[in-house]
């Protein structure tokens, strides 16, 4: 099949709801143009009842357009070569309560026909991975929202799917949860996936997408790269190393000279950047004092599970050692804001946590030296070895999709990550 | 083909799930050995075991029907209600196989029930002359007319003759002017016609009549019976309810032109009118071609009033009970099977109350088909091609449980479900009109949006 270069891409798509007379109610989509590239992370934002979900649905044909057409992987969702590239994660899991985890994902594995030793292997490490290793043989119906959302993910990767249509995939998560399944679009879409991202959460859209598109009744309102809609070109952004007051005098004082104001003050800190540090570190500390504190400070089944998965994951996420003092890691940088001709690129997407979480010992993050801007979380270069091989390799297949098979390799890794 | 399982699998977890499941299975478990304990009949072993056999697999019919309604009617429109089917319909999986695998499921559940309840009914009815005191000549009527598998041939009373007599009174009448004038033409000839049907089958003080069978094919085992099944009726009912009558049955033709191929068996009966009743006399009776005559002589020393022999039948052993039980059963599942395509199929369309009660009102109609198909002609006759464009086609499209479909009338006369008429109910019910039901779901699912909202 030949490839266009657009993984999605609607013409003119136009949904009208009727009332029961059959008579148009409802323009709930109009006239949609939507194209989204392969291998982007294409943020689909809107306020309520905008559109989005009737758009997703009609790409997934769960409903079918009044008019206008939608090409889904060169051809149509009804095609189960299509279809069977495609995860979907809808705006609710829509589980089937009484299966357990487990079955729920070996559920979706036989409809996608996968054999039953690739499938139990993909369960498992995805259970793994979503961090529900614990309760695989529990009934979905007992789990609370987010842990809902993480089986519904697990059950959208499952087929390893070339494209990925998720509606609000981190509602009801925690913000671990939430920093995990934005690392895991982030190194998806590294593998070569693209990514169709329905949400409300701006700061996740901002930090993970490489193009938003802004839907309001039915149509869109604006389309374009994060960094185009949201560059400031009026105003530029000097990050350093804490500095002393003569210094900043000197700056004041070039800044006068240039009839330039600026503003200097110590960054301040993302709140879910400090909240996932602080968890993080509470771990660590409660591994190293296992046994009298182990259960200190969890409430119940559920927040165990979390706290394993967390120890698990993040460390497997994290090669470096944990930050030692965390509140502190920041302030010893100084942000100069001002309004003078734009000399480097600014308003990045802030992509310090993915850093801290996948950069290596050596790389302390924001330790005083310049930062080069990069141009977005997705193009950031990532090491290799930061990211686990492990579970994503098993599961995507190393760097491209994988073709079904298993290599022993495959199945070793996985056995020493299921620990 | 494993994805249709894999719904099916899913199907069978869903619908285990279902109180009404449990409901059933619970219910049968305590009604069915209790029935055989407190259900007696008319006292003898082998009414028990035509009351206790006939009520416990009905019972085991209803309530796998009353199951199968619900769950086929549940599995696919709940899935629809709470929206799993998003993830079913967006994976590669057809429309068409979600249908089967569903039809599966419920399919699967039905077998399943349905022998584990065929066969305590079965087992309950073997038990049931250990646990029973009766005289051994009781014990072998059980064997002769319940624990077997007879071919029956019955009298068929040839009604185009008959209106044919009741047309040539009617204009007799007309000719002598002797027609009431309170009643219309129409009233006239059908009271003629009841008439002439009620004469054909009375027999007058005195008088006689023979019946002859052909193609009786007993087996040859020379300790074969051969069974007359008839019911009294009387013109005046005796004053102890009981109708006297003389029977010879043998080969009567070869008798009346002088020879004698076979023995001439003359049995007395007495029995009460509107009842059942049989008799046996060895297969002998029977001649090499066939042939068996059945004559009944109203002698007037006995009654005094018209007998009525009404629905004469010959009966004979062409198998074995176990194996009959299993074509009775084989017709239950024909009947579950039709019902778990119809709970699906509606609701492709439907939702789930409206379903229910659709499926709930056309197996009703299925239990009544033949009433319903009889009273409709009698209305139809009058509208002569729309109702047989119209209406009778679409009343041939009703499912039929009722009569010969029915597993209770072979039950109670230990009578052969035939092999050809199994085959006939299945492809009637299963291949054709389940598969029509099937193949319009099928359309209907397909091109249905399944997240379709309407404000």
């Amino acid at each position: 099949m030949a490839e266009s270069q657009f993984a999605i891409e609607t013409i003119a798509l136009t949904k009208v709801f009727p009332d029961w007379w059959g008579r148009s109610r409802v323009v709930a989509v109009d006239n949609l143009n939507l194209r989204i590239r392969t291998n982007e992370i294409y943020g689909f934002l809107g306020p309520n009842g905008s559109g989005k979900t009737t758009t997703i649905k009609m790409l997934l044909n769960l409903l079918h357009p009044t008019s206008g057409a939608a090409v889904v992987l060169g051809g149509s969702s009804s095609e189960a070569a299509v279809s069977s590239r495609i995860g979907y994660l809808p705006e609710d899991s829509y589980l089937y309560r009484y299966l357990t985890a487990y079955e729920t994902l070996d559920f979706y594995g036989r409809l996608f026909g996968l054999p039953s030793s690739i499938r139990k292997l993909r369960i498992e490490t995805l259970l793994d991975m979503v961090g529900l290793a614990g309760v695989g043989n529990r009934q979905v119906g007992t789990f609370s929202k987010g842990m809902a959302r993480r089986i519904g993910l697990a059950g959208a990767l499952i087929n390893d799917p070339d494209l990925l249509i998720l509606d609000e995939p981190t509602s009801g998560m925690d913000p671990m949860g939430t920093r995990q399944i934005k690392d895991l679009l982030v190194e998806l879409a590294r593998r070569g996936k693209t990514i169709l991202l329905c949400s409300h959460l701006l700061a996740d859209v901002e930090d993970i997408c490489d193009r938003i598109g802004i839907l309001y009744g039915g149509k869109m309102q604006v389309e374009g790269s994060v960094r185009e809609l949201l560059e400031q070109t009026g105003e530029t952004q000097i990050r350093t190393h804490s500095l002393n007051e003569s210094a900043t005098q000197r700056i004041r004082q070039i800044l006068e000279e240039e009839q330039g104001e600026c503003e200097i003050t110590h960054p301040m800190d993302k709140l879910e950047s400090f909240f996932v540090r602080v968890v993080a570190k509470a771990q660590q500390e409660m591994q190293l004092t296992s046994g009298a504190g182990a259960g200190a400070g969890i409430s119940g089944f559920l927040a165990d599970k979390e706290i394993v998965r967390q120890l698990g994951i993040l460390e497997q996420l994290v090669s470096a050692e944990p930050v030692q003092n965390p509140t502190i890691t920041e302030a010893d940088a100084v942000t100069i804001q001002t309004q003078l001709r734009p000399v480097t690129e600014s308003s990045s997407p802030d992509n310090s946590l993915l850093r801290t979480l996948t950069a290596s010992k050596t790389e302390v993050p924001l330790s005083g030296k310049m930062e080069s801007s990069p141009s977005g979380a997705a193009q950031q270069p990532k090491p290799a070895e930061a990211v686990k091989k492990d579970i994503l390799e098993d599961l995507l297949g190393r760097g491209k999709k994988t073709d079904g098979t298993t290599t022993p390799t495959d199945s070793k890794t996985d056995g020493e990550t299921a620990e | 083909m494993k994805k249709v399982w894999a719904v099916a699998r899913n199907t069978i977890a869903q619908a285990l799930r279902m109180k009404i499941a449990g409901v059933v299975i619970i219910l049968l478990l305590i009604l069915l050995p209790m029935m055989s304990l407190v259900m007696i009949g008319d006292g003898t072993l082998l009414g028990k075991l035509q009351t206790f056999s006939s009520y416990s697999l009905s019972l085991v019919g209803l309530m796998l029907c009353v199951l199968t309604i619900a769950i086929s009617t549940f599995t696919l429109s709940d899935e629809i209600k709470r929206r799993q089917i998003f993830m079913v319909v967006t994976k590669p999986v057809s429309r068409w196989t979600i249908l089967l695998g569903k039809f599966l499921g419920v399919v699967l559940i039905d077998v399943f029930l349905l022998i584990f309840f065929a066969s305590a009914v079965y087992g309950l009815t073997c038990l049931i002359p250990y646990w029973t005191e009766v005289a051994p000549q009781e014990y072998q009527q059980a064997q002769n007319e319940f624990f077997t598998a007879r071919e029956g041939i019955k009298v068929v009373i040839d009604n185009a003759e008959i209106q044919k007599r009741a047309k040539e009174r009617y204009q007799q009448m007309e000719k002598d002017r002797r027609l009431p004038e309170t009643m219309t033409p129409k009233e006239i000839k059908a009271q003629l016609f009841n008439e002439e049907r009620i004469r054909e089958q009375s027999i007058e003080p005195g008088r006689s009549r023979q019946w002859d069978f052909n193609g009786v094919r007993p087996a040859s085992d020379p300790n074969a019976l051969i069974f007359v099944r008839y019911k009294y009726d009387a013109s005046a009912t005796p004053p102890d309810g009981r109708v006297f009558g003389l029977w010879s049955i043998g080969d009567l033709q070869s008798y009346e032109q002088g020879t004698l191929t076979t023995p001439i068996y003359n049995v007395r009966r007495d029995a009460p009118t509107r009842s059942a009743q049989e008799f046996a006399v060895p297969a002998g009776a029977v001649a090499k071609q066939g042939y068996l005559g059945v004559g009944f002589v109203n002698s007037p020393e006995l009654n005094v009033s018209t007998v009525m022999v009404q629905d004469l039948e010959i009966l004979y052993k062409v198998g074995s009970f176990t194996e009959n039980y299993c074509r009775m059963v084989l017709l239950l599942l024909i009947r579950l099977i039709f019902l778990a395509v119809l709970g699906i199929v509606l609701t492709t369309w439907l939702s789930f109350p409206v379903a229910i009660l659709v499926c709930t009102v056309i197996f009703g109609l299925g239990t009544v088909n033949g009433f319903i198909v009889e009273s409709f002609d009698g209305f139809g006759v009058g509208m002569g091609t729309v109702y047989h464009y119209s209406i009778q086609p679409l009343l041939s499209l009703l499912p039929r449980f009722d009569g010969d479909f029915s597993p209770t009338k072979y039950i109670i006369s230990g009578r052969m479900v035939r092999g050809m008429f199994l085959l006939r109910a299945a492809v009637e019910t299963i291949g054709f009109k389940a598969f029509l039901l099937m193949l319009l779901g099928m359309w209907v699912f397909r091109s249905r949006e399944v997240a379709k909202t309407a404000v």
